[in-house]
């Protein structure tokens, strides 16, 4: 009977992520006592409902972390010309903090334009390509949260990252490519694996460490991992009605040493970083703004 | 088996001609030449010869080189000035600070306050970002180089296993997110790394930027595959009062035996960096006038 248990110890997402919570709490209230409440202003343009549960969730995890959340919604035609102009509007409020651009966009608004109009202190998505740039050059500020997130993850496991073999599948600018980076400046040798990866087992295999990133459920296998390995699943997909991961979890945790599980792994660690990310930008305006106001012989 | 040895002069040669050919075309057309400007601060005799030699293959293929010396004490606040002049100047398309620098200066700040479409070296935080999010970037020169040698050598790149030697700002990183770009399955390794011989073992493509002479030795390399050796080591003299050998990352007698190509040193990637900066130089032009971007000299 017992070699039909799982060998994986299964990650506890939440609990990592409440944890993260809680020193959010304590710096948000640290700011609060210096005049600086951390806001968020979440934007959402057209049809909302797709995202209204996230941004619903967001919002309950801010207010619990002492983050002040407010949610816009824009209506399906606003131009990309206005929608600019309305981050650009955020920008320059002292008051705000954070921008949160929600997916999904109307087809007309690309993303990446929308990403780049918000300044690089108040992204606390870690999109802007300033963001990623300091990313590659481990100077880490602003993270992408997905991608911040997996890394803590694996951080919490009693694994020596310098010289880890470690494999991202996935290539994504948001998820897999910003993983390799933080791992490679953590010390790892990183193996990034795609579609056009001719044998991903020969690499996943070879990994202390796998993180999957692609969308596609049921991508990595128990035969794909080496006994005792760490799986950080990023994947989220919708099967029959229920949320599943990229991985295969009844085979995988017979042979990994860790997995997280979805939901339930990266997710809520991901909306804690985002609320991390919150507060350390708040900081680094505040800082920015003394900074500016100090010098008084002008 | 020998490997093909590829001819970096040659190379060079070619995306020069390529980039003098493109530049006359411009000038013709719309009666713009691109131009590039070198800032030196200092006395540094290295330096001096890299500035020379950048100005004049600028001149070469057809562009106007614009050079600023500046003295070794120069304020950060002259060179600012300086830089902000450039960037503002429609007559410069491409700009760069000769590194080192005196240590009163930050070379990061001064990469910083160049203009991102103007950092024909390719090394500020925005344009590897850019570069790391797939938007137009400027590219760093050594890693275009090895690129385009690797494109010329192995046509389409896509799911070739590839290993790059190295993780510097300048050479590593970009070199990895270029075969990524391309559909290589990338393994980035470094001096943490555990087992280098058995990485490079599996790969097709090995791109070694470490500086540690010889030191991928030649029953490393997989029969076939393809080595770019952008390391550049003087070994000491063998001699009293001699020059020391120039070597490169890989001990090219052994590896050649095995590999299917494989670059000299010197002579293999070297000659490629100005060529780069000059392919840039023209990117940057037709960028900032709206032009196509030239075929064949970007990433
Ligand atoms: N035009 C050209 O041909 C050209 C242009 C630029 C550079 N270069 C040459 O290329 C070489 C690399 O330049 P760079 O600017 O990238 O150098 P760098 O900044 O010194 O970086 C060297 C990299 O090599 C890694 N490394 C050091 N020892 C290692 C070992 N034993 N095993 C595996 N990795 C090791 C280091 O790892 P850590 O990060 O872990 O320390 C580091 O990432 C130099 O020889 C340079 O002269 C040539």
């Amino acid at each position: 009977m017992t070699d039909r248990l799982p060998r994986a110890a299964i990650i506890d997402g939440k609990a990592i992520g409440a944890k993260i919570r809680a020193e959010v709490a304590e710096e948000a209230a640290r700011l609060s006592g210096q005049g600086w409440t951390p806001r968020l202003v979440s934007v959402s343009v057209g049809d909302t409902a797709a995202a209204e549960l996230y941004v619903r969730n967001q919002q309950k995890q801010a207010e619990g972390a002492g983050v002040a959340f407010e949610a816009r919604s824009y209506p399906q035609e606003t131009s990309l010309e206005q929608l600019i102009g309305i981050l650009q509007g955020l920008n320059h409020d002292p008051r705000v903090n954070g921008i949160i651009i929600q997916r999904p966009l109307p087809a007309h608004i690309p993303v990446k334009a929308l990403q780049k109009a918000v300044h690089p202190l108040k992204d606390v998505e870690g999109m802007h390509p300033a963001s990623i740039g300091n990313i590659v050059y481990n100077d880490l500020a602003l993270g992408p949260c997905t991608a911040v997130a997996a890394v803590e993850i694996l951080k919490t496991l009693p694994l020596k990252i310098e010289g880890l073999d470690v494999t991202v599948i996935g290539h994504s600018e948001i998820v897999g490519k910003p993983i390799a980076f933080l791992m490679m400046g953590l010390g790892a040798t990183v193996t990034v694996c795609h579609h056009m990866t001719r044998s991903v087992a020969m690499h996943s295999r070879a990994a202390d460490a796998v993180f999957v990133a692609v969308g596609k459920p049921g991508l990595v296998t128990g035969d794909m991992i080496k006994p005792g390995a760490a799986v950080i699943d990023i994947g989220i997909n919708r099967v029959d009605g229920k949320t599943v991961g990229d991985v295969d979890f009844a085979s995988v945790a017979e042979v990994a040493g860790w997995l997280t599980p979805v939901p339930g792994g990266v997710g809520p660690v991901t909306v804690a970083t985002l609320m991390k990310n919150a507060v350390l930008a708040t900081r680094l305006q505040m800082e920015h703004y003394r900074d500016a106001y100090a010098k008084t012989d002008i | 088996m020998t490997a093909k040895i590829i001819d970096g002069k040659a190379f060079a040669a070619d995306v020069r001609a390529r980039v003098a050919e493109q530049v006359a075309a411009m000038k013709a057309a719309h009666g713009i030449t691109p131009g590039l400007a070198v800032v030196l601060v200092g006395e540094d005799p290295a330096s001096q010869v890299y500035v020379r030699s950048k100005g004049e293959k600028t001149r070469e293929v057809g562009m106007n080189s614009f050079e600023y010396k500046l003295p070794a004490d120069v304020p950060e606040a002259e060179l600012y000035a300086l830089i902000d002049k450039l960037n503002a100047d429609p007559q410069v398309h491409g700009i760069l600070c000769q590194f080192p620098v005196p240590p009163h200066l930050s070379e990061r700040d001064i990469i910083a306050r160049i203009s991102a479409e103007k950092d024909v070296d390719g090394l500020s935080v925005i344009n590897a970002g850019r570069l790391a999010t797939g938007q137009k970037a400027m590219v760093s020169c050594t890693p275009l180089g090895c690129l385009m040698m690797l494109r010329d050598e192995r046509g389409d790149l896509s799911g070739l296993d590839a290993v790059v030697i190295g993780r510097s700002n300048l050479v590593g990183k970009p070199m990895g997110q270029l075969l990524l770009r391309d559909n290589c399955t990338v393994t980035m390794t470094h001096s943490r790394t555990r087992d280098l011989a058995e990485a490079i073992r599996r790969a097709d493509i090995v791109v070694a930027a470490v500086g540690v002479p010889e030191m991928v030795k030649g029953d490393w390399i997989k029969p076939g595959a393809t080595v770019i050796d952008v390391g550049m080591n003087r070994l000491p003299p063998e001699e009293e009062g001699g020059k020391g050998r120039l070597v490169g990352d890989v001990d090219f007698a052994a590896a050649k035996e095995v590999a299917g190509a494989i670059t000299p040193v010197p002579g293999g990637v070297g000659p490629m960096t100005i060529a780069c900066l000059l392919a840039n130089t023209l990117t940057a032009t037709c960028r900032a006038n709206g032009l196509p971007e030239p075929e064949g000299l970007t990433a």
